[in-house]
């Protein structure tokens, strides 16, 4: 008990280590402490089994975070100008991205059917409300990740263009030097090697946009799963008032529906029919083994 | 912003150091001091997955001992009932306990006896006892408001709690600011002076809790009473924020439409914070007409948008709309809330008349001419189109203005009023001249008291106005002046104590008995913005409309008419 506490202080001298407590929040008088006894000792229960699932989840938007930030360092180096192909920079990016999709749509799955909640419950409010929070989490992952595959296909498609542009500068200023025969057919020659070398760099690059389109669509689709589920800020059903009200009348609704199911089905005619019925059968077979008995 | 900020973090510190999923209880009033300051979201990245009234938790039996329990109440009685039955059933891991006030000792050592198995962790008080609808304004949305009116021996228990609250709410504003205020109150009001002189024996009475450092000049602390300016909350306003609550009603920052009419589920309740909506912080002060324009933009820019949006052609814009899916979706909720506002707004003024009403409201309330005035009222009272409330306002308002000239056309206006409305409460305007008549008030409500006032009068009758409409100024506005010029008469409002003030305060907080209104804290609003050297805060004991106002001067005629009967 409190006061227990409070006394069995003052005679060790704690009460004057509360007190000093006290005098330090008065200082800023914003708040006062009364009384701060335990620390964090006491008994927690055990949670639902539910709670497990949205730990795996909350997990798997961690280990996403780790792993966009890590793309995010992919990205930056295949951007920057380098001697080899850079082969192995897209592959890496290719494999982080899709990882993190897969989390992203696995945890979104699991969001939705394992937490999903039934019933007017003070505990199906607060699965409902965990789903909320995740489903925030997971959208604003899905559009970061979004955004950081945009920009890198912007710089891309930069780095195409000026390529390219580069490509054209040279060509264009090589005739002016060389005599007209050799440089027709050196020219053809080099032209044709550059046409190649530039084909197949498109290629490359297209397959790299397709890819990521692809993904963008996939985000796209966990979006729009999700966005049901995401408080839209600033409106009424961001306002915990509002939040409170809605849950008491779904109580009272759920209540209300419950009682009127229990009338309807007291009142059933399927009822009656079925009684009847059994009534009848069993007024049948007295007839018959009456019948066998007097004949 | 300094009393949004401080309730903000009060609640963040109570959830920021209980790690787990937690459950927020709370009580009738604390619900609307939080729900106005932290949104639902805010409250899910806490981790805190339950929100409910300390009320119903009581009924449900349902044992959730793997959630902790984060207890924020006021510290009445009631509650401590109700935490002393949680306490010895506890149906939460942990407790933790936040009150919104001082706790009395007792009060500790009743919970104490009920927590049998142990279950509290903390008692902390956190002042976050008022609520704090705008940047400059707050409010303690009292149930029963209209004790006020009534003297002290009518109903000396109920006055004592009202009184309490309105010390309360004043204490933690003070807190929440870290300051200790000089107090001074209208001397010619007795509940005024009632409160000022309890506040200064808390203050006495709790010298350790306010003890902060003591800066050259101290706040103002300035108690009115509403009743020093009726004229105010019986006009009808054309101002948004104002406009909005007059017509239709906002409460705690929502305004509840389904009153009105028949909307989409996503329309019926709407939430006007100047936190939350840019257009609404940019547009909450300004004229009915300025809106219209403002809102044709508005939606001007967003068809630009949802054009764009259909438009869609190729893989790059799909990425783009997807991009920009959930902005788009916040501009259109924004874009129909305010367009219904306005919409709705705009047919109540059609059916009941109001720019009619409304340019007569202002002529009795501003300019001189009793002779037109009667005239002008007469017509109103006598056209059918007019509603009840309407007229009612308009006798009052003669009322209050002429009520010494010319008594015989004052009382053809009454007589002509209770035969029009079939339901108003016959005496309510003598009711409310013996309140607030002119012998009664502080103050110079129709500057026709002292020559200054006369002349500054004229002279902005030369000048001419901008807009009929709007052309009211609050007397609060004059007070404020008065208190930037470092003019503030003392014979009409003394100090309490001892102290006397050399020069300007740099913080003011008024406050309204009776309530205020958002006319008033827009002149607050607009006076902070011009830079004058001194920060106001205006609160009060509830956000009036007309409609609250006469409610009130209603219920109080009610109760003084049983107690006459009775004695």
């Amino acid at each position: 008990m409190i006061l227990k506490e409070l006394r069995r202080r003052s005679l060790l001298g704690g009460l004057c280590k509360t007190n000093t407590m006290k005098d330090q929040s008065f200082a800023n008088g914003e708040s006062r402490y009364r009384l701060q006894l335990r620390k964090g000792a006491a008994t927690v229960g055990l949670p639902p089994a539910w709670v497990d699932v949205s730990e795996e989840i909350a997990s798997n938007v961690q280990r996403a975070r780790v792993k966009m930030n890590e793309l995010a360092k992919a990205h930056a180096k295949a951007l920057m100008p380098s001697f080899g192909d850079g082969k192995e920079d897209q592959q890496n990016i290719e494999a982080l991205t899709t990882e993190i999709t897969n989390l992203l749509k696995k945890s979104e799955k699991k969001l939705l059917q394992k937490l999903s909640a039934a019933g007017p419950s003070e505990d199906s409010n607060v699965r409902k409300n965990v789903q909320r929070q995740l489903a925030t989490d997971l959208q604003n992952l899905s559009m970061e990740l979004r955004k950081k595959q945009s920009t890198y296909l912007k710089c891309l498609r930069q780095q195409m263009e000026d390529a390219a542009d580069l490509e054209m500068n040279l060509n264009g200023n090589r005739p002016k030097e060389e005599d007209d025969d050799l440089d027709d057919m050196i020219f053809s020659e080099h032209q044709m090697a550059r046409l190649k070398q530039s084909e197949v760099y498109t290629v490359e690059r297209e397959r790299e946009i397709q890819q990521i389109v692809e993904s963008v669509n996939e985000l796209a689709q966990i979006m729009k799963d999700l966005s049901v589920l995401v408080i839209d800020q600033g409106t009424i059903v961001d306002r915990i008032d509002y939040n409170i009200q809605n849950v008491a009348t779904t109580v009272e609704e759920g209540l209300k529906q419950l009682q009127k199911a229990e009338r309807t089905q007291k009142q059933g005619g399927m009822v009656m029919c079925a009684t009847v019925l059994v009534i009848m059968c069993f007024v049948m077979l007295v007839l018959l083994i009456l019948k066998e008995i007097i004949f | 912003m300094v009393l949004v900020s401080a309730v903000r973090d009060y609640v963040y510190r109570m959830l920021q150091d209980i790690s787990g999923m937690k459950v927020l209880i709370l009580d009738s009033q604390t619900v609307s001091i939080v729900s106005v300051v932290y949104s639902q979201s805010e409250l899910l990245q806490k981790e805190v997955f339950l929100v409910e009234l300390i009320d119903s938790i009581s009924k449900s039996k349902e044992s959730m001992s793997h959630l902790k329990a984060v207890y924020f109440l006021r510290p009445t009685s009631e509650n401590i009932q109700y935490m002393r039955r949680q306490l010895s059933n506890p149906r939460f891991g942990e407790c933790h306990l936040f009150f919104s006030n001082m706790l009395k000792d007792t009060q500790i050592h009743l919970l104490a006896d009920s927590d049998e198995q142990e279950v509290v962790q903390q008692v902390q008080e956190f002042y976050a006892d008022f609520i704090s609808v705008d940047p400059y304004h707050f409010t303690l949305n009292m149930p029963s408001n209209h004790y006020y009116i009534l003297p002290a021996v009518v109903d000396p228990s109920n006055l004592q709690h009202f009184c309490d609250r309105a010390v309360d709410g004043i204490g933690a504003v003070f807190l929440a600011l870290k300051r200790r205020p000089i107090i001074r109150y209208s001397r010619a009001s007795d509940i005024a002076k009632r409160i000022a002189h309890e506040t200064a024996l808390m203050y006495q009475q709790e010298s350790g809790l306010f003890d902060f450092r003591r800066m050259e000049m101290s706040p103002l602390l300035l108690i009115v009473d509403r009743r020093d300016d009726p004229v105010t909350p019986l006009l009808n306003q054309w101002t948004y924020q104002a406009m909005v609550h007059e017509l239709i009603g906002i409460q705690d920052n929502k305004v509840d439409l389904r009153s009105i009419g028949k909307f989409p589920k996503d329309q019926q309740e709407v939430v006007l914070s100047s936190e939350q909506d840019a257009f609404f912080k940019a547009n909450m002060y300004e004229n009915f007409g300025d809106i219209g324009m403002n809102i044709k933009r508005m939606v001007d820019d967003f068809q630009q948008v949802a054009k764009s949006n259909q438009n869609i052609q190729t893989i790059e814009d799909m990425a783009k709309f997807v991009d920009n899916y959930p902005e788009y979706r916040k501009m259109h909720g924004n874009v129909s809330k305010h367009v219904t506002l306005v919409t709705e707004m705009s047919k109540i003024v059609e059916e009941r008349k109001l720019m009619l009403v409304s340019e007569t409201e202002q002529d009795l309330a501003c300019n001189g001419g009793q002779v037109a005035a009667f005239e002008a009222v007469t017509n109103l009272l006598n056209n059918e189109s007019v509603s009840d409330i309407d007229r009612l306002r308009l006798v009052m308002l003669y009322a209050l203005r002429y009520e010494k000239e010319s008594p015989v056309q004052l009382m053809q206006l009454f007589n002509k009023l209770a035969s029009r409305s079939a339901k108003y409460k016959p005496g309510l305007v003598q009711f409310l001249l013996k309140q607030a008549g002119a012998d009664k008030r502080t103050g110079d409500l129709y500057g026709n008291r002292d020559f200054l006032n006369i002349a500054r009068n004229m002279a902005r009758g030369l000048k001419g106005v901008e807009n009929v409409y709007t052309q009211h100024q609050p007397l609060l506005f004059q007070t404020m002046e008065s208190i930037i010029k470092g003019r503030l008469r003392d014979v009409d409002y003394p100090y309490v104590g001892n102290h006397f003030q050399q020069g300007r305060p740099q913080e003011v907080v008024i406050f309204i008995i009776g309530g205020t209104t958002y006319e008033e804290s827009r002149s607050v609003a607009q006076l902070n913005a011009s830079n004058s050297g001194i920060r106001f805060i205006i609160g009060g004991t509830a956000v009036l409309n007309s409609k609250r106002f006469l409610k009130d001067l209603e219920e109080a005629q009610g109760i003084a008419r049983s107690n006459a009967n009775v004695v």
